[in-house]
C-alpha cells in the first residue's frame, strides 16, 4: 500500500511538472518512466476499482493533496482527482506533454513512438491510447464540421459551449473534498478571483438550469458510495451565491433578463435573494417631477426603464414565479401606503405599468 | 517495385491537386467531392505511411518535397480527417517527419511546423472566444475532458431542432430550413460510424418535412446503409426502416448484402438462416409493403435464377415465418390488407395459407389441408380464368408457406386410413408444380402405391430394411420416376422411418442401402434439419422421433459443419 501511495505522490508531482519549462531538462528515459508509472496506475485503477477500502485509501491521499495544493495557492485542481483519474493519468500525461514546447525534440521523438506506434500494436494498453487519443482528434474535427451548420441555437439554456462548460463545473464541484464544509465555497471563490468573470456567471447559470439530472462527464462510471442527489452541484452553486452579495450583485446586474428569470423560476431561494435585490435597487430612484419618470441618484443606480423590464419579464413567467413577484409587489406598495396615485411610490407605478402593459 | 513507386508518384499527383482544389471544403461542391473521395483518399494515406515509415526525416523531404503541404491540406479538411481511421494514419505520417536530432535551423523548423501541426489535432484548445479557453482550462480540463461533452451537446441541440420541427409542424417560430438539414446530411457523411454522431443520424432519418423532394443527401443514405450492414452503427429498427423507405438503392444492396451471407456460409442450417434473417432486420421492416415486395421480388428471382433450389425455398420460409412474427408483434399498428403483401394471390387462400397450424389442434390439421389443396388445385387447374397468376404464382405464394407440405407429408404417412387425394395432390403439386395433369396424376398414383404397400409392411411381425426399400422402389414394369417424383418418395420413407417405432432400429440401415450420394446426403440432411426446426416452432413433442432424427442429422452431417 505504501508503495503504491508513492507511486501517486510521484505520478502527480511528474503530472504537475509535465506542463512547465523543467521538462526541458528530461531525456527519452525520463519519458519512459513517465509513461510507465503512468500505465502502472492504470493497471491499479483496473485491479482495485472493485476493492472499496483500497479505492477509499486512495482518494483520501487524494483529497489530502487537494487541500495541500489548493492552500498553496498553485491551482485550484490538482492533476489527479479521484481515483477514476488514474485509469487516465496516461492521457492526461500525454496531452501536456504533446503540448509542452519545452520539451527537447529527441524527447518528443520518443513521446510519439510510444503514443503511436502504428497499425498492428499487441499491447491492448498501448492500443487502448492510441485509440483514445485518435477518437480524440475525430472527436474535434466533428465538432468544426457541425459548426458548419450554422449557430443554431444561442440562449444560454441549449448554447452547447456554455452547457458544456457547465457540466465541467459541476463535475469538478462533485470532486472537491466534502471533509470541509467549506471546501466548494472556497473553490468557487478562486475559480471567480481567477477566471473571466463574465464567462463565469453566465456558465453559473447555465449550471444552474441543466436538467436535475445531469449526465457525468465523458468515462466516469457511477461510483457506489459517492452521493447520488444530482441537485447537489446546483445547490452548492446556490449557497454560495447567497453567501457572497458582490457575485450575487454582478449576477444579476450583468446577465440577460431572460436568463434570470428563468433562474428564479428554478431556485426559490435565488428567486428571493433576486427580488431582494429589485427592491433595494427601486428604493434607490426617487420621482423627478419636471422630468415626470424616475430617476436613479447616481449614474450606475439602475434605471426605472431596466427595473420595469425585469418586472415584466417576471411577470411573463408562468406561476408560482409570476404570482410570488405580484405578491412582493403588492406588499411594497401597501408599505408605502398602498395609494393609487402615480408619482408617490414606484410600486404603485411598477404595478400600474405591468397591469397596463402586461 | 520501380512500377509501385511510378504508380504511388503518379497517385501523389492526384492527390495533391484534389487536396488544393478542395482546400477547407466549405463549398457544396468541394464538400460533395471530398466525401465521394474520402475512402480512396484514406487507403492513398495508409500507403503513404507504409512509405515514409521506412525512411528518416530528411529522406522523406528529399523525395518528396511537397509532403508538408500535402499533409497541411489533409489537416485543414474537417471531412478528411473525420472519417473513419483517416486522422489515425494522417498523425502517423506526421510522426514521420518528426527529426530525433536537428542539424541545422531547417530542420528544426520542419520540426516545431509538424509539432504545431500536431497540437492543432490532438492537444490544443481551440476556441470561438478566450474566455471559454481559460475557464476550461483553468479547471483542469483537458481537451479530453472537453471535445467529447461538447460533441455530445452539439448532436443534443441538433436533434433537439430536428425534433421540434417534427412535432409542431409548420407554426413553430424556430423552424429549421430545408438547406440545413441538407447540409447537416452531408456533414454526417464522414462521422456516421463515429457513436457520438448516433442520435443525429437517427433524427435525420426519422425527419419527415413538407418538401415534396427528399431533403437528405442521396451518398448519406448510402454512408449509413453501408455502415449499418457492416454493423458499424447501432440503428432503432424505426431509423434502418425509415431509411430503406426513402432510398431504395439502400434496401436493394441490404437484400442482396443479406443473399451473399445466406449463399457464403455454404451448408446452412434453418436455425442459423433464422439469425441472420433476424439480424438483417429485413423482416421487420418487411412489415411494410413497399419493403416487402422489393425482397420477395429479389427471392423470386434467385428462385428462377436456381430454378427452385432447396435452400433458396427454406430461406424464403424461414424468412415468411419471421415476417409473420413481426407482424404479429406490430398489430396494433400497421394495417394493411394482406393483398397488399401478396398481390399476386388470391386473397382467401392467402388467409388460409396464413393461419398458424399452433393454432389449430393437431387432429383437425387435416381440414386446413384439404381447404388449401382444393383452392390451389382450382386456381391451376383453371386455364380460362387466369385472375390470380398462372402456376408458378400459385406456387411461389404456396411454398411461402411450405410447412403445409411437410405437414401434408407426415399426415400421410401417420394415418391409417387411405391416402386422401386432396393431400396427394397438394404434395406432388409442391415438389413438382411445373408438371401437367396426366404426369402429376401418375405421380399421385406412385406416391399412393408406395404408402399402401408401406403400411402393409406394419402388419407382418417382423421389419427389415430389405423390405422397406423394396417398398419404396420403382416397379420394374414401368417407366422410370421422374427425378422429383423420386425425392417425393423419398421423403415419404424418411417419414415414415421417423413416425414408425418399430423402424427406428432398421433406420441406419435403410438409409445405408438407399446408397447416397453426397448430394442426397445433402438433400436428407437439409429434410432432417427442416423436420426437426418445423417441431421446434410447432412445440410438437415427438419425443421418438426427434431423438432418432437427431441422431440421424448427427451422424449424416461431415464432421465440424456448423449448425
Amino acid at each position: 500500500m505504501e508503495s503504491l501511495v508513492e507511486h501517486l505522490q510521484r505520478f502527480s508531482e511528474l503530472l504537475a511538472v509535465s506542463r512547465t519549462t523543467h521538462v526541458s531538462t528530461w531525456d527519452p528515459a525520463t519519458v519512459r518512466r513517465a509513461l510507465q508509472w503512468a500505465r502502472y496506475l492504470r493497471h491499479v485503477h483496473r485491479r482495485f476499482g472493485r476493492h472499496v477500502r483500497i479505492r477509499r485509501a486512495l482518494e483520501r491521499r487524494l483529497q489530502n493533496q487537494w487541500g495541500q495544493e489548493g492552500a498553496s495557492g498553485s491551482a485550484p485542481v490538482p492533476g489527479l482527482t479521484n481515483f477514476q483519474a488514474l485509469g487516465r493519468g496516461d492521457l492526461l500525461l500525454s496531452l501536456r506533454l504533446l503540448e509542452n514546447r519545452a520539451l527537447g525534440d529527441p524527447d518528443y521523438h520518443y513521446l510519439l513512438r510510444q503514443l503511436f506506434p502504428g497499425p498492428g500494436v499487441p499491447d491492448p494498453d498501448e492500443e487502448a491510447l492510441q485509440g483514445s487519443l485518435a477518437r480524440l482528434a475525430r472527436c474535434r474535427s466533428a465538432v468544426q464540421l457541425l459548426r458548419f451548420s450554422g449557430p443554431g441555437e444561442k440562449s444560454a439554456l441549449e448554447d452547447p459551449v456554455l452547457k458544456t462548460q457547465a457540466e465541467l463545473l459541476l463535475g469538478r464541484l462533485r470532486e472537491v473534498p466534502k471533509a470541509e464544509a467549506e471546501g466548494p465555497s472556497r473553490f468557487l471563490s478562486t475559480l471567480w478571483d481567477r477566471l473571466p468573470q463574465n464567462n463565469f456567471l453566465k456558465v453559473l447559470a447555465a449550471a444552474l438550469l441543466l436538467p436535475p439530472s445531469s449526465p457525468r462527464p465523458q468515462g466516469e462510471e457511477l461510483e457506489p458510495g459517492t452521493p447520488q442527489t444530482p441537485g447537489d452541484g446546483a445547490q452548492e452553486l446556490v449557497r454560495w451565491l447567497l453567501e457572497k452579495s458582490d457575485v450575487l450583485a454582478a449576477f444579476c446586474r450583468s446577465l440577460p433578463v431572460g436568463l434570470l428569470t428563468s433562474v428564479a423560476g428554478r431556485h426559490p431561494a435565488l428567486c428571493r435573494a433576486y427580488l431582494g435585490l429589485l427592491t433595494d435597487w427601486g428604493r434607490r430612484l426617487h420621482y423627478d417631477l419636471p422630468k415626470g419618470t424616475w430617476v436613479g441618484a447616481e449614474p450606475q443606480h439602475v434605471s426605472w426603464e431596466e427595473l420595469y423590464g425585469r418586472f415584466q419579464s417576471l411577470c411573463r413567467a408562468p406561476p408560482p414565479l409570476k404570482d410570488e413577484v405580484l405578491t412582493a409587489l403588492e406588499a411594497c406598495k401597501a408599505q408605502d401606503g398602498d395609494l393609487q396615485v402615480p408619482g408617490v411610490s414606484i410600486w404603485t407605478d411598477l404595478l400600474l405599468a405591468l397591469g397596463s402593459g402586461s | 517495385m520501380a512500377q509501385d513507386s511510378v504508380g504511388f508518384s503518379s497517385d501523389y499527383q492526384f492527390w495533391m491537386q484534389k487536396l488544393s482544389v478542395w482546400d477547407q471544403a466549405s463549398t457544396l461542391e468541394t464538400q460533395q467531392d471530398t466525401c465521394l473521395h474520402l475512402p480512396r483518399f484514406q487507403e492513398f494515406l495508409r500507403q503513404m505511411y507504409e512509405v515514409l515509415k521506412e525512411m528518416d526525416s530528411n529522406t522523406i523531404i528529399e523525395r518528396f518535397p511537397t509532403i508538408g503541404q500535402l499533409l497541411a491540406k489533409t489537416c485543414w479538411n474537417p471531412f478528411i480527417l473525420a472519417f473513419d481511421e483517416s486522422q489515425k494514419i494522417l498523425i502517423w505520417c506526421l510522426c514521420c517527419l518528426i527529426n530525433k536530432e536537428p542539424q541545422n535551423s531547417e530542420e528544426s523548423k520542419l520540426n516545431s511546423w509538424t509539432r504545431g501541426l500536431l497540437s492543432n489535432i490532438l492537444s490544443a484548445f481551440r476556441f470561438d472566444t478566450k474566455e471559454v479557453g481559460l475557464f476550461t482550462q483553468g479547471l483542469e480540463f483537458t481537451p479530453a475532458d472537453y471535445y467529447p461533452g461538447l460533441l455530445k451537446n452539439m448532436v443534443l441541440s441538433l436533434v433537439s431542432e430536428l425534433r421540434e420541427y417534427h412535432l409542431n409542424g409548420f407554426n413553430t417560430q424556430r423552424r429549421i430550413v430545408p438547406e440545413k438539414i441538407r447540409l447537416l446530411s452531408r456533414i454526417c457523411i464522414p462521422l456516421v460510424t463515429l457513436p457520438d454522431i448516433e442520435p443525429l443520424v437517427e433524427a435525420l432519418l426519422t425527419y419527415h418535412g413538407h418538401e415534396p423532394q427528399e431533403v437528405l443527401w442521396p451518398e448519406f443514405f448510402d454512408a449509413v446503409n453501408e455502415a449499418f450492414l457492416l454493423k458499424k452503427i447501432s440503428l432503432p429498427e424505426s431509423a434502418v426502416v425509415c431509411l430503406w423507405l426513402r432510398h431504395l438503392p439502400s434496401l436493394e444492396k441490404a437484400t442482396l448484402h443479406l443473399f451473399e451471407k445466406l449463399i457464403s456460409s455454404g451448408r446452412n442450417f434453418l436455425r442459423r438462416i433464422e439469425c441472420f434473417l433476424k439480424d438483417s432486420l429485413l423482416p421487420e421492416a418487411a412489415c411494410h409493403p413497399a419493403i416487402f415486395r422489393v425482397v420477395d421480388e429479389t427471392f423470386r428471382y434467385a428462385l428462377l435464377e436456381t430454378n427452385g433450389a432447396p435452400e433458396v425455398i427454406a430461406a424464403i420460409q424461414v424468412f415468411t415465418g419471421c415476417f409473420v412474427e413481426a407482424l404479429e408483434k406490430k398489430n396494433k399498428q400497421l394495417k394493411f390488407t394482406f393483398k397488399t403483401y401478396f398481390p399476386y394471390g388470391s386473397p382467401s387462400l392467402v388467409m388460409v395459407l396464413l393461419q398458424h397450424p399452433k393454432e389449430i389442434p393437431q387432429e383437425l390439421w387435416h381440414q386446413p389441408l384439404k381447404h388449401i389443396s382444393e383452392m390451389l388445385r382450382e386456381i391451376v387447374e383453371d386455364q380460362t380464368h387466369r385472375s390470380y397468376g398462372g402456376p408458378f404464382e400459385c406456387w411461389f405464394l404456396f411454398i411461402h408457406f411450405g410447412g403445409w407440405a411437410d405437414i401434408a407429408a407426415e399426415q400421410l404417412v401417420m394415418s391409417e386410413a387411405e391416402p386422401p387425394e386432396a393431400l396427394l395432390w397438394l404434395l406432388a403439386f409442391s415438389y413438382s408444380p411445373r408438371d401437367r395433369s396426366l404426369q402429376r396424376a401418375q405421380t399421385m398414383a406412385e406416391v399412393k402405391a408406395v404408402l399402401i404397400r408401406l403400411k402393409k409392411l406394419l402388419g407382418s411381425p417382423s421389419l427389415s430394411a430389405e423390405d422397406l426399400q423394396a417398398a419404396a422402389a420403382e416397379s420394374r414394369d414401368r417407366d422410370p420416376r421422374p427425378p422429383l417424383c423420386q425425392q417425393l418418395i423419398r421423403r415419404l420413407l424418411l417419414n415414415f422411418l421417423l413416425w414408425t417405432p418399430r423402424a427406428h432400429v432398421i433406420a441406419r440401415e435403410v438409409l445405408t442401402l438407399m446408397a447416397p450420394t453426397d448430394e442426397l446426403t445433402h438433400e436428407m440432411t437439409g429434410f432432417l434439419d427442416q423436420t426437426l426446426y418445423r417441431w421446434d416452432h410447432l412445440r410438437m413433442e415427438a419425443t421418438g422421433p426427434r431423438k432418432l432424427a437427431r441422431e440421424l442429422l448427427a451422424e449424416l452431417r461431415p464432421a465440424g459443419s456448423a449448425v
